[in-house]
């Protein structure tokens, strides 16, 4: 039995897990940087403990800490959400020794998955394919670099340089060609140094044309490991998805029982417990390749919700109590879309942005969910990931799906920080999402000089009347607002953040 | 009731009209409603709802999906844009200084990395120019619209 829950994470994925923890019956502790009082997640948390430090590596890294708060607060498990600590075997074993339970995979299984040179090891071994490439093991920098540059030769271009810790984009460069190869090695390795403490670098066949699609894996101690199908997630700027789909719209059933397949062999080769995710590409040709498995809670876990009927988070805390996970055998229904709204500057290379949340009001209406980790009156700062919230729609179609999707972006409003609204908006209406083609390099073939807005003249003209109307009729000063902020009156946000399922 | 606001293309001089309950421009007029968006009667006879919010000197529109800003120019300002200057477009940490005083860079050229967010983001020469001054080394914490580096024409 699990009673008390740590969540030793921030933002959207934290208040997804406390959601989640509540609605179980489980009492909740939230952990919370200085920068992060007065967050959404800590709210929802029954208890919060403040981290002391100020950097990220002194708050939500810093594994003592973070063992001593499930500690005094007589926590018995530590639920990492993604991103920091959650793919640390050092923290899983740590967490373990402590006689407290660890929600997610082994400290061995994440060791074998998450050293990402390890993993495409591990499965050539297990007889999964895997991209062709090369893996560089140096510690000299100067030395890493020159045989980077020599199998660089033999891989052949274009190619993909990736941090053996990577993910999220980070440590990752596409090379096209040759001269730039140094250059790019040394920015991706820093990145590397930088985001992970690991300058470890290997190299890919950039495979162009490729579907981006990954099967959900969940498996218990009662001896069944399953898949929950696949997610699409090519769509992708500066190496980050931004539109998630389950089921892929070019899916067959032939092809998910093989790739499932696939993922489950992979998963039960590292003896895989709780939730996971394989990823792989899609090639042109039909073949699919291991790109890696992530031993956590994905960011798109919800499309597979919503299309399975299943809630990932509620079996990830039933495995890791050690009772059987509840999901029978695997059926999907309708489409499910996700977009990731980020606040950043789409029309400048998807600059990030900072700013207030002056409005922040989202979309509501049937097969509309929405999970996120900010309300209206929050300030966009640069500490943290600049991603807002997950708008993830159901509908009985894809195409119901999309026009679904379509209405609900228009209907967000955020004012006071750019976000890519507009931007995911229009991307519902390119073609290759329109039709279900969508590959990795979707988005720069679409707008290879960038993505700027459409404009319309009439409406730009209306929106200069809403602005010069707003000054004369003086609704900023008007306005009941929160921290002195100049807002408009808008609803109570809290009669706008409720989960939604379809 | 004239305005002034600052968009992509340059300065906009906005003078609106009365109408019974409210404004009018360019053929649109414009009333408050109870719940403090604005309803807006378009040209061609459709009728859209605006969400509005002044965050400093700009006001943000969101309308028909789309959200625009304007930045209003508060009246007697001068538009004091820092000529020459290259700025940091969001705040972050130096990682590197590619090139040095004096320096002839034609557009283009990398001058300088930021990290942002845990992102690496080049600052580029936008003009062919010298490099006049540097004013942050590898390391320097910098906020947004700091200036970087000076070049001239």
């Amino acid at each position: 039995m699990i009673n008390k829950v740590l969540v030793a994470n921030r933002g959207e994925i934290a208040c997804r897990i406390l959601r989640a923890c509540r609605e179980a019956g489980v009492q909740t502790v939230a952990v919370c940087a200085s920068n992060d009082v007065g967050s959404l997640f800590m709210e929802m948390a029954d208890e919060c403990v403040l981290l002391e430090g100020d950097s990220i590596g002194e708050t939500y890294l810093d594994q003592e800490q973070i063992i001593k708060a499930a500690q005094t607060t007589g926590s018995d498990a530590i639920h990492p959400g993604f991103g920091f600590l959650s793919e640390r075997a050092p923290f899983a074993r740590l967490v373990q020794d402590s006689g407290i339970i660890w929600i997610g995979p082994s400290p061995e299984a994440i060791e074998q998955m998450g050293d990402k040179m390890t993993a495409r090891q591990t499965m050539r071994d297990a007889g999964v394919p895997v991209i062709p490439g090369e893996e560089v093991e140096s510690e000299d920098e100067h030395e890493a670099l020159q045989l980077l540059l020599d199998s660089s030769t033999r891989v052949g271009y274009p190619l993909l340089l990736k941090a053996s810790s990577g993910g999220g984009g980070k440590g990752m460069r596409a090379v096209h060609d040759p001269a730039d190869f140094l250059q790019a090695a040394e920015g991706a390795r820093r990145e590397a140094v930088a985001a992970f403490g690991d300058g470890r670098i290997y190299i890919e066949r950039l495979l162009n044309g490729s579907k981006h699609i990954e099967i959900q894996i969940l498996a218990d101690r009662h001896g069944r490991t399953i898949h929950l199908g696949e997610r699409e997630c090519s769509v992708q700027r500066r190496h980050q998805k931004v539109f998630e789909e389950a089921p892929g719209p070019t899916m067959t059933p032939e092809l998910r029982e093989a790739m499932g397949q696939a993922a489950v062999q992979a998963a039960q080769a590292v003896d895989y417990e709780g939730a996971g995710t394989v990823e792989f590409l899609l090639a042109p040709s039909g073949e699919f390749f291991f790109l890696e498995m992530n031993t956590r809670i994905q960011v798109e876990h919800p499309v597979t919700e919503l299309v399975t009927g299943t809630d990932i988070v509620r079996e990830q805390l039933r495995i890791a109590a050690g009772q059987p996970m509840s999901c029978g055998d695997l059926s999907i229904r309708g489409h499910a879309i996700e977009v990731r709204l980020y606040a950043e500057d789409a029309a400048n290379n998807f600059l990030p942005s900072i700013g207030p949340l002056a409005v922040f009001r989202p979309p509501e209406g049937p097969g509309i969910r929405l999970d996120t980790g900010v309300r209206e009156g929050d300030d966009v700062t640069p500490n943290y990931d600049p991603m807002l919230a997950k708008l993830i729609v159901w509908a009985p179609s894809r195409v119901e799906a999309l026009q679904r999707m379509r209405r609900a972006l228009d209907d967000f409003v955020i004012l006071g920080t750019t976000t890519n609204i507009r931007f995911l908006r229009e991307l519902c209406d390119a073609q290759p999402v329109v039709d279900g083609s969508t590959t990795t390099t979707t988005i720069d073939e679409h707008w290879p000089n960038g993505w700027v807005a459409a404009s319309s003249p009439m409406f730009e003209d209306a929106s200069l009347l809403a602005a010069a109307a707003g000054e004369t009729m003086g609704l900023h000063r008007k306005t009941t607002s929160k921290s002195g902020e100049h807002f408009s009156d808008v609803p109570s946000p809290f009669s706008t953040l409720n989960r939604r399922y379809p | 009731m004239q305005h002034r606001f600052n968009s992509p293309e340059g300065p906009v001089e906005v003078t609106l009209g009365k109408s019974a309950n409210g404004y009018t421009l360019a053929g649109h007029s414009i009333e408050q409603t109870g719940d403090g968006r604005l309803r807006i009667l378009l040209s061609d006879g459709r009728t859209s709802y605006a969400h509005v919010a002044k965050v400093g000197d700009t006001w943000w529109v969101h309308l028909n999906g789309q959200t625009y800003r304007w930045e209003r120019i508060e009246p007697g300002a001068s538009s004091s844009q820092h000529e020459g200057g290259l700025v940091a477009p969001m705040p972050g940490k130096v990682l590197e200084v590619l090139v040095t005083e004096g320096a002839e860079v034609e557009a283009g050229t990398p001058l300088m990395v930021l990290e942002a967010m845990k992102m690496e983001h080049r600052i580029v020469a936008a003009n062919d120019g010298v490099i006049t001054a540097i004013h942050f080394q590898a390391g320097d914490q910098v906020t947004q619209g700091a200036v970087l580096l000076e070049l001239d024409d």
